[in-house]
């Protein structure tokens, strides 16, 4: 029996489609944004931290690194509320996609200050800076500046991984997809447009992230 | 709930570890050698080989891992295939590791200093002897811990062949769940089978870069594009 | 030297690619009983994360009531059966690209699915129905509102209360992947309510509040029939002779007392 293509009953709902387009979005920087933060200063704890904190923050990266997202979504969602925690699907899948996130931006930047020679940090120093100061404008700044392709990477990671937070009733493209494919039973097209539209965004995210590399780099450091 | 969750149930969760180690054994098979082709195509003399593989990579790492199984499950019907699931996931798992290995490798062979390229072509030798006798065997040490940690990716990405009704690991926790309503259980145990079968990669993996670390510390024969850091390409799909 | 040209390991590849698909095709298409019988077997698709229909049982065996129908189906053709598990969006693409020679699984019969498959008459049908714990007061779906209900993406239950969360605005409609996840939400407390079979209070035990669960009013009656590819008209009038006989004789009764714990309700022809 041959297959025949529809596209119509896709091409007719693309409001929703892209509504899901903009809920990907979202749920991706804001955990972007959260999990460099956590990066960041998993990576200060690690590098800097005493010996407990930094224990601390290996063990955190080493479970995450080594459990699969979907069934830390599980255990944030369904699991949580049975110790009083309990968290609305869109702010699970945020807080699920965050520690994710943060786990492996941790080991990008700390990968990144390692790269900084201890001359700069001693010159920092002897200049006369605070600690803060020097962490600040010695440490991250130019840290982040030496991993910025790999945390882009990890970033496009995030954006693609977000298509499996419909497990935990979140709405967003993958989810969108799998409802119409439920209304209109035309599977294959479906998936065709919405890989196209991941792709899309994919790559206009490379872009951007290159554009903002330069903006932020000429003048700083 | 029609049963409790007991020893045996464990017992089947431990069954079913093995179709999820047997599918990220052919996906890293399959896909390392094929990533090496990718590879080899991204350094080649030829530039539509070199165009050729850059697509490849392209479009593997910018379209979700599960976007991709669902095409292969359902969207081969119309060129008359219909590929079971594990055809269909052994074949995604395949052609979608090979990007992230191609992409390894190629950031490998590109460390390698260029003059190595020119002596060797002095030397006489062509395109494919040169990679296979000189290149590789030097990208090697480069390679090796980026591929085991993406091997980490591996293996918990087969938990996305769950969703065409591969029964692995996790779908295997979804039907125990169903009977036994104990996802705290389930999933937690689900979650330390995952660990125990990331975990010693991962320190592997860790390992491995310290050593290669320090030998390039001592100078080793490594040039400097080096320096790169092999973390960061330690990422994969999820 | 040339006995690595990449050229020789691509086609390696590509054949071997292609020996594992076609290893994965779909045997020949069987349209007819006597084509099936030739083969041996029947191929028949159940997806066992839908309990009491299809789930599995203390060794991992498949069981429940569609199981126990796909093997009666098997018994009367005298061929054993081979069981293919898909996902409820998998099922109409299982017939479609000639995976499998039927589907049982909760298949409810509606006209939409019907353009794409064929129905068997009805072997079982159940009713979709608002749970939700006992304290809470509700009679209809204007009590709904303000309330999280949570319902299995693309079922039955989905369709009916997103049509009256339209005409109550208020009622928030959150959609999982499977049956045992909205449960588990249910027992966690992250919905008020949910919307599944009239069997479903006997899986639900006490929340983490604490609190009992209680059928609140029922949305529609389902009827579920064995699905068949469109061009196998001599099976599917097989199957309604089988259907017919297991429902006089008093196997589908039996079946749906052991497995729902509630007589087989009374099933529409066409």
């Amino acid at each position: 029996m041959d297959y025949v293509f529809h596209f119509g009953p896709i091409l007719d709902r693309w409001p929703l489609l892209l509504w899901g387009l903009s809920r990907t979005l979202e749920l991706s920087l804001v955990s972007m944004v959260f999990g460099l933060a956590i990066g960041i200063l998993g990576a200060v704890a690690k590098s800097f931290g005493p010996r407990p904190v930094a224990a601390l923050a290996s063990a955190y990266v080493e479970l995450i690194r080594n459990t699969p997202l979907l069934i830390q979504l599980y255990f944030i969602f369904f699991t949580l509320p049975f110790i009083g925690l309990r968290l609305s699907s869109d702010t699970a899948a945020i807080v699920a996609l965050s520690i994710h996130l943060g786990a492996y931006a941790t080991e990008i930047v700390r990968a990144g200050i390692e790269s900084i020679p201890a001359g700069q940090i001693e010159a920092g120093k002897a200049l006369g800076l605070s600690g803060r100061q020097i962490i600040r404008h010695i440490v991250i700044v130019p840290a982040i500046r030496a991993v910025y392709p790999a945390l882009g990477g990890q970033f496009i990671l995030q954006l693609l991984g977000s298509s499996i937070v419909s497990a935990i009733a979140a709405e967003e493209l993958t989810a969108i997809a799998n409802n119409l494919v439920m209304q209109t039973f035309r599977n294959f097209e479906i998936y065709i447009v919405v890989a196209v539209m991941y792709f899309v965004v994919v790559q206009a995210f490379i872009m951007l992230f290159r554009l903002g590399g330069r903006l932020l780099f000429r003048w700083k450091v | 709930m029609l049963r409790d969750f007991t020893f045996n149930e464990v017992y089947f969760l431990l069954l079913a570890t093995r179709w999820t180690i047997l599918l990220a054994v052919i996906a890293f098979v399959g896909g390392g050698l094929l990533g090496l082709v990718i590879a080899g195509m991204r350094v080649s003399p030829y530039a539509v080989l070199r165009r050729a593989a850059m697509a490849y990579i392209q479009f593997f790492q910018g379209t979700p891992l599960l976007i991709q199984l669902f095409m292969v499950f359902y969207g081969t019907a119309f060129i008359g295939l219909s590929p079971d699931p594990w055809t269909a996931a052994a074949i995604t798992f395949i052609v979608n590791s090979a990007a992230f290995f191609g992409e390894i490798f190629y950031g490998s062979i590109e460390s390698i200093p260029r003059g190595q390229w020119e002596i060797s072509r002095a030397l006489g030798f062509r395109f494919v002897p040169t990679l296979r006798l000189i290149i590789l065997p030097q990208a090697f040490r480069l390679m090796l811990p980026p591929t085991v940690g993406f091997t980490v990716q591996i293996v918990k990405g087969t938990s996305v062949a769950s969703l065409i009704g591969l029964t692995e690991l996790a779908r295997t926790a979804t039907v125990i769940n169903t009977v036994t309503f104990e996802p705290a259980l389930v999933f937690g145990t689900v979650a330390l089978i995952y660990f125990a079968l990331c975990w010693p990669l991962s320190l592997l993996g860790a390992s491995l870069e310290r050593r290669l670390l320090v030998q390039k510390v001592r100078g080793g024969p490594l040039g400097k594009g080096a320096a790169a850091s092999p973390a960061a390409a330690v990422a994969g799909p999820d | 030297m040339n006995r690595l040209s990449p050229g020789r390991l691509l086609a390696g590849l590509l054949a071997g690619l292609f020996v594992m698909v076609s290893l994965g095709l779909a045997p020949a298409q069987a349209v007819t009983t006597d084509e099936i019988i030739s083969r041996g077997k029947v191929i028949i698709a159940i997806d066992t994360t839908t309990a009491p229909y299809g789930m599995v049982d203390t060794s991992m065996e498949p069981s429940g009531f569609d199981i126990d129908v796909a093997k009666l189906v098997g018994e009367a053709l005298g061929v054993p059966v081979e069981f293919v598990t898909v996902t409820s969006p998998g099922r109409i693409p299982s017939l479609l690209t000639n995976r499998v020679d039927m589907v049982i699984s909760i298949f409810s019969i509606t006209p939409e699915r019907a353009l794409q498959v064929a129905f068997s008459i009805p072997y079982a049908g159940q009713s979709s129905v608002v749970l939700a714990p006992k304290s809470l007061d509700i009679a209809g779906p204007e009590d709904l509102v303000g309330l999280k209900v949570g319902v299995t993406r693309g079922t039955g239950e989905d369709g009916l209360l997103t049509k009256q969360a339209e005409k109550f605005p208020g009622i928030e409609i959150l959609r999982f992947d499977d049956y045992a996840s909205i449960s588990q939400a249910m027992l966690s407390g992250q919905i008020d309510a949910m919307g599944g079979g009239d069997y479903g209070d006997m899986y639900l035990q006490k929340s983490v509040d604490g609190e009992d669960f209680e059928l609140k009013y029922i949305l529609k009656s389902f009827f579920f029939g064995i699905g068949v590819r469109k061009d196998s008209p001599e099976l599917l009038q097989w199957l309604n002779t089988l259907v017919y006989s297991l429902k006089n004789d008093g196997t589908l009764n039996e079946l749906s007392i052991e497995h729902r714990g509630a007589p087989l309700p009374e099933l529409p022809v066409f």
